[in-house]
């Protein structure tokens, strides 16, 4: 009878034993990051910041001393949680950009988490919940300064934008990183301003290459509408899509919808919802009654994508200097059949584009450590502000720097000069990041709704006025 | 006399350890049970009283019964159930009599053949769920899923249909999807009930005159109604659950004509982070499951 107690209890002990195991599964998949991370031999001071002649490199080198000598003294394990911007999410690219970390910190650990864009919230919100929210996370204002910062769960931030990188950050990007309270909760590495591509081939067997200034990449909303029409009386029915499946990719829409008659998504203060003008109402009849356009419900942004990629539609209004250069299934800037694709700014009845942008950067959660909350600003500063880091750590985000003194980071590339046509015409074109505005959230959800319900014959008018009561009330809370 | 009177003691002591081993044995999952289903469901319950969101300084504030009476005028809430119940009355049904349909038709095959049928009935449940949605998802393309090129080519429609962009389609999309997916289960239970009936009762009523319908509905219907009673109760919880599908292929949309009151609990939960009103609807749906359930146990007994 002994021996089946102490059996029992022995299942009992293995039981627990093995759960114990099981909960430390995820320290062991992190595990690679830290190694990759361990094995690097640390870099002395002269190798890791190599003086320059510029006053801007000798002041990084002093920052870099100053640095290698704090760096000794800073120690802590802290967790980066990334989602998929360009190659940050990609695990090879990020190993080697927290080795160059280590080898002028050895004694802080980073262990990284991959995120995406359709569980990441909800991992991030549920690690909040359960107080394991990681030291540090990559991501936008949206995210960083007007969800998770406006609940008080962030760090201050101020600190770097007062030094001298901070400094020369573009004011609108400095804008956008601070909450309403003036504390910065995000700390910005890239932007990108997303913009529209179409099927160069496709308009050209249309004729409707004639509406299209090609060599500025713009046209005025009624050549955009002209466009169109050649392409559908052409023979392809398809010829674009208001994708409202999910909010995957909406700041297409948000974009088309708000540039074709000069309006808003929000106010200038980023307080209230004002999708409701009649300028935005228009735009949306008109897209509605619009040939070739579909409101598909059943397609999101990354499927309009596909869908242009295979030719079956001939525009994209969910495109960006990333999918311009990406070579997955073809050559950079070409469709799958090889067909030329042209990015083109959204068009507008004025003439002045206004591009949705994405800014990305880093934010610091109030774990209550200090010791975290100083390696994870080290972080920070080294991979956006070192001279010699930088501009790995932006050619990673395959976007572009939020600095103007930062040039030349694809010099050298195959992707050099698709990257400065996007630096001349479509980074300019970048308008208010109006992404902050509380309540965004469900903003965003109530407008695929009511894409939805445009989509499937609802009145135009009454819609938007739901949608922006809806957002508002949301706003308000 | 103290020989017998000794056994009597003996085997009590023998099974108060034996029924302690089988305790301790049963420990490790009762621990499990208790933790991640008794508490959460206590948890759920609580919670759906109060205006949870469960934020790291949020305070949940006691309600009463708000979120109850809320979701009665919820229009989203009111169009998921109804879905919901589509859903369940539609597929549950199809799905029974389908199963039971192909198993009287195969159970008397042998060897290969029958396990060639039961292969391709349930492959589908044990293909990943993420890999069958995907394919059907392609199969209904609004521009090159194969329903539109069939349809058009065989002349029933004149233009392509958006199934899962258009309302009229969207939902009936889910279920056919769904029923493809709930079919292999009840088919293998089926074969296996219809073979373990009595033969000699089948022979007997041959020797009577018994028709085919009669042999099946007076003999082997009632034997088979424990299977069918438990077919009913799994598929009409998976039924009422139906959440995967909803997720990966339109979200809820087009405008909320596919919602299903496990998508908005998930949606409200950990979207809008309203946990007291997605707990609410968590009771709910409860209710309703057991309410549909006692109410089959109930008939199948009457049977």
């Amino acid at each position: 009878m002994k021996k089946k107690r102490f059996l029992a209890l022995g299942l009992s002990l293995v039981m627990a034993l093995s759960l114990t195991a099981c909960g430390g599964g995820n320290d062991a998949a992190q595990q690679p990051a830290e190694d990759a991370a361990a094995t690097e031999e640390p870099a002395p001071a002269e190798e890791a910041a190599p003086a320059e002649d510029t006053a801007a490199a000798d002041d990084a080198a002093g920052d870099a001393q100053t640095e290698e000598a704090a760096g000794g003294d800073l120690s802590a394990d802290i967790t980066l949680w990334t989602y998929p911007i360009g190659n940050w999410g990609d695990s090879a690219t990020v190993d080697s950009l927290v080795a160059s970390f280590n080898a002028k910190y050895p004694n802080i650990g980073v262990t990284v988490e991959y995120l995406d864009y359709t569980n990441g919230d909800d991992q991030v919100n549920t690690a909040i919940e359960g107080g394991q929210a990681p030291d540090l996370v990559m991501e936008g204002p949206e995210r960083l300064v007007a969800n998770w910062g406006a609940r008080g769960l962030m760090v201050d931030l101020s600190d770097l934008f007062a030094t001298e990188a901070g400094g020369e950050i573009y004011e609108s990007v400095n804008a956008a990183c601070k909450g309403t309270d003036g504390k910065y909760y995000e700390y910005p590495l890239c932007m990108v301003a997303h913009c529209m591509a179409i099927n160069q081939n496709v308009f050209e067997a249309a004729d409707a290459m004639q509406y299209v200034d090609a060599e500025n990449h713009t046209w005025t909303t009624d050549d955009f509408l002209k466009a169109v029409q050649a392409v559908y009386d052409s023979g392809q029915t398809n010829v674009g899509a208001i994708y409202c499946s999910g909010q995957g990719g909406d700041q297409g829409t948000r974009a088309i919808i708000n540039n074709m008659y000069s309006s808003t998504f929000t106010n200038a203060e980023h307080t209230a919802y004002t999708a409701n003008t009649p300028e935005n109402i228009k735009a949306l009849e008109t897209l509605y009654a619009q040939d070739g356009i579909n409101f598909d419900a059943a397609i999101n942004g990354g499927e309009e994508i596909t869908l242009f990629r295979n030719g079956t539609l001939a525009m994209s209004f969910c495109w960006n200097a990333a999918q311009q250069t990406n070579t997955d299934n073809s050559a950079a800037g070409t469709t799958n059949n090889g067909d030329t694709i042209l990015p083109m700014l959204f068009p507008s009845d004025d003439g002045k584009t206004e591009l949705c942008g994405g800014i990305w950067g880093f934010g610091i959660f109030d774990n209550g450590d200090q010791a975290k909350i100083d390696a994870a600003k080290a972080f920070i500063d080294f991979i956006c502000n070192d001279a010699d880091q930088v501009k790995d750590s932006v050619k990673a985000s395959t976007y572009f720097p939020v600095r103007p003194t930062l040039t030349g980071i694809y010099d050298g590339t195959e992707i050099a000069d698709t990257m400065n046509e996007f630096s001349t015409y479509f980074m300019p074109s970048m308008g208010d990041y109006y992404q902050v505005v509380p309540g965004w959230a469900e903003a965003r959800t109530e407008w695929w709704n009511m894409l939805q319900r445009i989509g499937t014959g609802g009145d135009v008018a009454t819609e938007v006025e739901t949608f922006v009561t809806n957002a508002n009330a949301a706003a308000a809370q | 006399m103290a020989k017998s009177s000794n056994i009597p003691n003996r085997s009590k002591v023998l099974v108060r350890r034996e029924t302690r081993s089988a305790y301790l044995f049963l420990l490790p999952n009762m621990i499990f049970f208790v933790g991640f289903v008794i508490i959460p469901m206590i948890l759920c319950i609580y919670t759906s009283f109060f205006d949870s969101t469960m934020g790291k300084n949020a305070k949940d504030v006691f309600i009463g019964f708000q979120n109850y009476i809320e979701l009665w005028t919820d229009p989203i809430f009111l169009r998921a159930l109804k879905n919901t119940f589509v859903i369940v009355l539609v597929s549950v049904p199809v799905v029974c009599i389908f199963s039971l349909w192909v198993s009287a038709s195969i159970y008397k095959l042998k060897g290969p053949i029958l396990s060639t049928f039961r292969c391709i009935f349930y492959l589908p449940v044990v293909t990943g769920s993420v890999a069958v949605t995907v394919v059907w998802k392609w199969m209904y393309n609004n521009y090159y899923g194969i329903f539109n090129y069939l349809g058009q080519g065989l002349g029933v429609i004149d233009k392509n249909i958006n199934w899962l962009g258009d309302e009229r389609f969207a939902l009936w999309c889910i279920i056919l999807i769904l029923f493809t997916t709930s079919i292999g289960q009840p088919i293998v239970l089926y074969i296996s009930a219809l073979g373990n009936v009595d033969t000699s009762l089948v022979e007997a009523s041959e020797v009577d005159g018994a028709t085919n319908f009669q042999k099946f509905w007076k003999i082997k219907w009632p034997l088979i109604m424990p299977t069918t009673l438990y077919i009913l109760v799994i598929t009409t919880i998976n039924s009422f659950q139906c959440f995967a599908l909803i997720q990966l292929l339109t979200s809820g949309g087009p405008n909320h004509s596919t919602d299903t009151v496990m998508y908005y609990i998930y949606y409200t939960a950990f979207k809008r982070y309203r946990y007291g009103y997605g707990n609410a609807m968590g009771v709910v749906l409860a209710i309703f499951i057991a309410l549909l359930s006692a109410v089959q146990f109930k008939l199948a007994k009457e049977k």
